[in-house]
């Protein structure tokens, strides 16, 4: 394959190719704007929880699982380099690469679900869930550090759910991809998916940090 | 219903506090200095619409589409003036962060839907507040369930009570007389009739108002060892088994009763409860309590209805 | 081709001219055509009709309310009826009404035309906004009908986690639901006006009406989002008992008023800045006369939006916030106020010698910088810290937002429809009645919410359905006020609508106005340029002008 074959089509609305490619691209910039703000809202309200209640704060953070949170920040770093070939093999032309990368980097996303599975089922055995009323919490003698548990539960969640979306997409993505004739038409998409798909991470970036490191 | 409107029309609120006074000033010269910002701009445009109306002869020479000089200039001096306001107002806002040190202490509960004042004698009082003129007053407010806000109009004054906060503000009233209070911040249904009233009393006045709100505490806590001794307890309680009326928060309300009518629960009322039970009995319970007739004496009686009172409930305003 | 086919081509006479034209309206006449359309215009008429829809219900509240406080002591609904009655006016209102007013309908219909471009950037993700849109706002609607929500439309925490009976967790599914459509709204606009503009369609060329547009969309993309995770935050304390603003646990209710009003002031702007938007194209067409201070106007809009994020913490001067941040806030919004400033002299210096005509757009005009400037200035008394310990809370806060939020927002939002009118529909209205209406605004709304500033002074507390007789002849009049108002809401949705069939047809551009939408026919076509044109004129080029200097 040459790169002549990679392009995209032109949409009624635009006049050149170029210009359909800056409005996808800036589309999808001011988006992850609006998930930046979504998730600095939880950021803020972290500080402000560690801020009144820090050592109840600093009790919470013990109980979570550091390793896993970092081996998930390294798994993630792995899927967003998988996605930079992806997005470098698609303006290239080169289709099955791409493909390969993508799928490679939509199964580094799983593991890190498994993994985040993984750490959500140590917290239901070490009785790190307040908000199941029928069972014990671990920290009961401490009330405050409830909002903490519950923020860990509300900011992890909220970004697999995220990363959830984005291992559908990347499936998806895949799937139309390894038709032919895909890169001639679409190849934009690819960069635009993996826009989001670095942006997921970026954010986990924020989140290790804020809920695993700062309160240890 | 009141269909026919009060007259006349109120146009100022009371003030009860020099602070008070002050706002007032800001505010009457945020008004002038509001019409001096509007009425230009209006009877510029209204000549403008008349002068350079379409089709009529006017000179239109030099017209221009920008100038930045005139533009910068009413950019700025209005912020300006404007500003005025701003150091103005915060001083007294600093002022009213500030409580002085030796002001007497008031503890304020907002819980839905009335106020508990607490005076430092241990003295309470539910939804009015009696203070004496002339002392600096904080009261520390607090709230059991949802954000209340304790709003006194004639200070010029309000602050939230927020649960798991103490929030304060202070004042000092300077002319006795009854003043309204409110709970302004929306605190579920009858977030309406969570007002009261605020007495300034003289020095003497507000002692010997304390004196029988005492007098009256000691009537209610013997009421309730009485109210349990008689076995009303038994029954009137959140958690027994036999459903009957809670009484939390009844003095002063209107008591739908079985027959369909309703009735205020005033002391008469309660008393008559008590004694012939089987006479109004409240809707939706059946008719099982027993009379208590000639069992409980009238000096206990008086008691009892103390206790029932201080249980809470609304205050009728006369 | 037989040469009987030559015959029959030289004998066929040229088809009649049948009048059916091209335009958007009658491309495709089917009611399906409608709700598949990715044509911005049609959305823009998809929006008008549902937001139309929305206001009526939202006035009908309004309307009982004010029946209810006719008699001081609440004897026409019962606490729990008044408190679900203002929480569903305040709702439908605040989202499914100002939010999406002018930039959904105006906004959507004009963008593209202005800029000179033949659809928005995103035109399936605007067809998509207008449907989450519905789908949301036709849900709350029904949830808080039937069920209710008595919190109000500020949501306080723990009144709405804990203590609240209302469906507060349906309703408040359906707000973030409605935000995902402001975002992507937002984000359309934000797109398409950095990269659609036709060639030559500089920033400085840009209609003021886009620059109005551009920066609501900033605003609705930056704010919204956190108006969604608070609400995702109060969703999960509610249902699943997550604990993070309960005082119970040590959560602090005022995280969550900061979180709100992070979003809900901004929001103000979203209403006001289009509004401001349609003033300028009002001003300048009606006076005939280039804009005086064109940039002044452009970035103050962008001042109004940038500024706007940081005053959110005077709504809480009085909640225990430290003194020092509410000295900061309060010159914050003190600030703030000084673009609205430019705009309004501004629009009074564009008026002076030009060639003016009181047409029903202008009386809105005009009526409209009345009515704000007193609504931004008694803002001014409430960012005033001392003087908001009084007021806050009361009917002068009622007073002032509705000065900003119906006095400016939909009276602009009547003033540009009638202006567009023609654009959109190809006919006239009966100007007679229009003026009439314009006037019955301007007097109805002053009847309806002067007395409300007194009242607030006065110290009624907002929200109360029981007050003090002695506020009862203020009540009166404001009620009043509120019949006259809604006959002039009334009359325009009448004589509107009946001028689609018996209008007068407009021409392209029946008011003579500058701009690249009044170069199209109207209505305009499908695609609404045939080809792209170049601008190579200033904006507002109205003839006449001294060169600038």
């Amino acid at each position: 394959m040459s790169t002549t074959t990679v392009g995209i089509k032109l949409e009624e609305q635009f006049e050149s190719e170029q210009q359909q490619r800056e409005t996808a691209k800036l589309g999808m910039w001011t988006f992850l704007a609006t998930e930046l703000l979504l998730f600095s809202g939880m950021f803020i309200s972290a500080l402000v929880i560690r801020t009144l209640h820090p050592d109840s704060v600093t009790a919470v953070a013990l109980h979570l699982k550091f390793w896993i949170g970092a081996t998930n920040t390294a798994v993630l770093i792995l899927s967003s380099f998988c996605m930079s070939v992806a997005i470098e093999s698609s303006r290239l032309g080169l289709q099955r690469i791409m493909v390969r990368a993508m799928l490679l980097t939509a199964a580094l996303g799983v593991l890190f679900m498994c993994l985040k599975g993984y750490e959500y089922y140590r917290d239901y055995v070490e009785h790190m869930t307040p908000f199941l009323h029928w069972r014990r919490y671990e920290l009961v003698g401490d009330p405050a550090s409830r909002l903490f548990t519950d923020l860990y539960f509300i900011i992890t969640g909220l970004h697999a759910i995220h990363l959830t979306i984005g291992i559908g997409l990347m499936l998806v993505m895949s799937w139309l991809a390894s038709r032919a004739g895909f890169l001639q038409k679409h190849q934009n998409r690819i960069e635009i998916v993996g826009l989001y798909w670095h942006f997921i991470d970026l954010i986990w970036m924020i989140v290790f940090p804020t809920l695993y490191l700062l309160n240890r | 219903m009141h269909f026919l409107p009060h007259y006349p029309a109120q146009l100022w609120p009371p003030a009860a506090s020099a602070m008070a006074g002050e706002i007032d000033t800001i505010f009457a010269v945020w008004c002038v200095v509001l019409f001096m910002l509007v009425a230009p701009v209006f009877v510029f445009m209204a000549y403008c619409a008349v002068k350079y109306r379409a089709g009529r002869p006017a000179d239109r020479e030099h017209r221009e589409a920008r100038n930045i000089r005139i533009e910068m200039t009413w950019m700025i001096v209005p912020f300006l003036i404007t500003l005025v306001f701003f150091f103005w107002a915060g001083t007294i806002y600093l002022q009213e962060n500030n409580p002085p040190p030796n002001a007497m202490e008031i503890t304020a509960l907002g819980r839905q839907w009335m106020w508990k004042f607490q005076h430092p004698g241990g003295q309470a009082e539910i939804n009015d507040l009696h203070v004496p003129v002339g002392v600096p007053i904080r009261v520390n407010i607090e709230s059991q369930d949802v954000v209340h806000s304790l709003y006194i109009p004639a200070l010029r004054l309000q602050e939230e009570a927020v649960p798991g906060r103490t929030t304060e503000l202070w004042f000092k009233a300077d002319r006795t007389g009854a003043y309204n209070l409110y709970c302004s911040e929306l605190c579920g249904a009858d977030h309406a009739l969570m007002a009261g009233t605020l007495y300034v009393m003289s020095a003497s006045g507000y002692q010997n108002w304390l004196k029988q709100a005492g007098a009256t505490q000691t009537l209610a806590a013997a009421g309730k060892q009485l109210f349990d001794s008689y076995g009303c307890s038994g029954c009137h309680t959140p958690n027994s088994t036999v459903r009957a009326p809670s009484l939390a928060g009844l003095y002063g309300q209107v008591v739908p009763l079985q027959d369909g009518t309703t009735v205020v629960a005033t002391d008469a009322y309660i008393r008559d409860s008590i004694l012939e039970p089987k006479k109004q009995v409240v809707a939706g319970f059946k008719p099982v309590m027993p009379s208590f007739a000639g069992t409980i004496p009238d000096e206990d009686m008086q008691k009892i209805v103390a206790y029932v009172e201080s249980l809470g409930g609304s205050q009728q305003t006369p | 081709m037989t040469p009987s086919d030559y015959v029959l081509r030289d004998l066929e006479v040229p088809p009649p001219v049948i009048d059916v034209p091209d335009d958007y309206l009658h491309a495709d006449q089917s009611l399906w055509s409608w709700f598949v359309t990715t044509d911005h215009k049609r959305i823009g008429i998809l929006y008008l009709v549902s937001i139309t829809g929305f206001f009526i219900l939202g006035s009908i509240a309004a309307g009982l309310v004010r029946l209810s406080l006719v008699v001081p002591d609440g004897e026409i609904f019962t606490n729990d009826v008044y408190n679900r009655l203002f929480t569903l006016h305040g709702v439908i209102m605040v989202w499914f009404f100002l939010v999406p007013s002018i930039p959904n309908t105006l906004g959507n219909f004009l963008l593209p035309l202005m800029i000179g471009a033949k659809d928005l950037a995103f035109p399936r993700l605007n067809l998509l906004s207008w449907y989450i849109f519905m789908g949301a706002s036709l849900f709350t609607v029904f949830v808080m009908v039937w069920g209710g929500v008595d919190t109000g439309w500020t949501f306080y925490t723990p009144l709405s986690t804990q203590y609240s009976n209302g469906w507060v967790l349906a309703a408040v599914f359906g707000v973030i639901m409605v935000g995902f459509s402001s975002i992507l709204t937002g984000l359309n606009f934000v797109v398409t006006t950095h990269k659609l503009r036709a060639p030559g369609m500089t920033w400085f060329r840009l209609p003021l009406f886009v620059w109005g547009n551009y920066a609501t969309s900033l605003i609705l993309v930056l704010a919204t989002p956190v108006l969604t995770i608070a609400m995702i935050l109060l969703f999960v304390e509610r249902a699943f008992g997550l604990a993070i603003f309960d005082p119970d646990h040590g959560g602090d209710p005022v995280l969550f008023q900061h979180l709100f009003w992070f979003y809900s002031h901004p929001v103000v702007y979203v209403m006001v800045l289009p509004g401001m938007g349609v003033m300028s194209e009002l001003v300048t067409a009606f006076a005939y006369k280039k804009i005086f201070g064109y940039k002044f106007i452009a970035f103050s809009s962008l001042g109004i939006a940038a500024i706007g994020f940081f005053v959110w913490g005077h709504h809480m001067f009085y909640n225990g916030e430290s003194p020092y941040a509410g000295l900061t806030f309060s010159l914050m919004s003190f600030i703030v106020a000084v673009p609205s400033a430019i705009k309004v002299y501004n629009w009074a210096a564009t008026i002076y010698k030009g060639e003016i005509r009181l047409d029903t757009p202008m009386l809105y005009a005009m009526g409209w910088i009345g009515l704000f400037v007193i609504g931004g200035v008694t803002g001014l008394m409430l960012a005033s810290t001392a003087l908001d310990g009084h007021v806050h809370d009361t009917y002068f806060v009622v007073a002032h937002f509705h000065y900003i939020m119906v006095g400016a927002t939909v009276v602009a939002f009547l003033g540009g429809i009638h202006f567009w009118w023609p654009k959109i529909t190809g006919r006239m209205y009966s100007e007679p009645w229009g003026r009439v209406s314009a006037l019955l605004m301007f007097i109805g709304f002053n009847m309806t919410f002067l007395p409300q500033y007194v009242l607030g002074y006065l110290g009624m507390p907002r929200r109360y359905h029981v007050y003090p007789p002695a506020f009862q002849p203020l009540n009166v009049l404001s009620s009043a006020g509120a019949v006259v108002l809604a006959a002039a809401y009334i009359f325009p949705m009448v004589y509107l609508i009946y001028s689609l069939w018996y209008g007068e047809r407009a021409g392209p551009n029946p008011w003579e106005a500058k701009g690249l939408e009044w170069t199209v026919p109207s209505p305009p076509p499908k695609h609404n340029f045939e080809t792209i044109p170049t601008v190579d004129f200033e904006p507002y080029d109205y003839p006449n002008v001294i060169p600038e200097a």
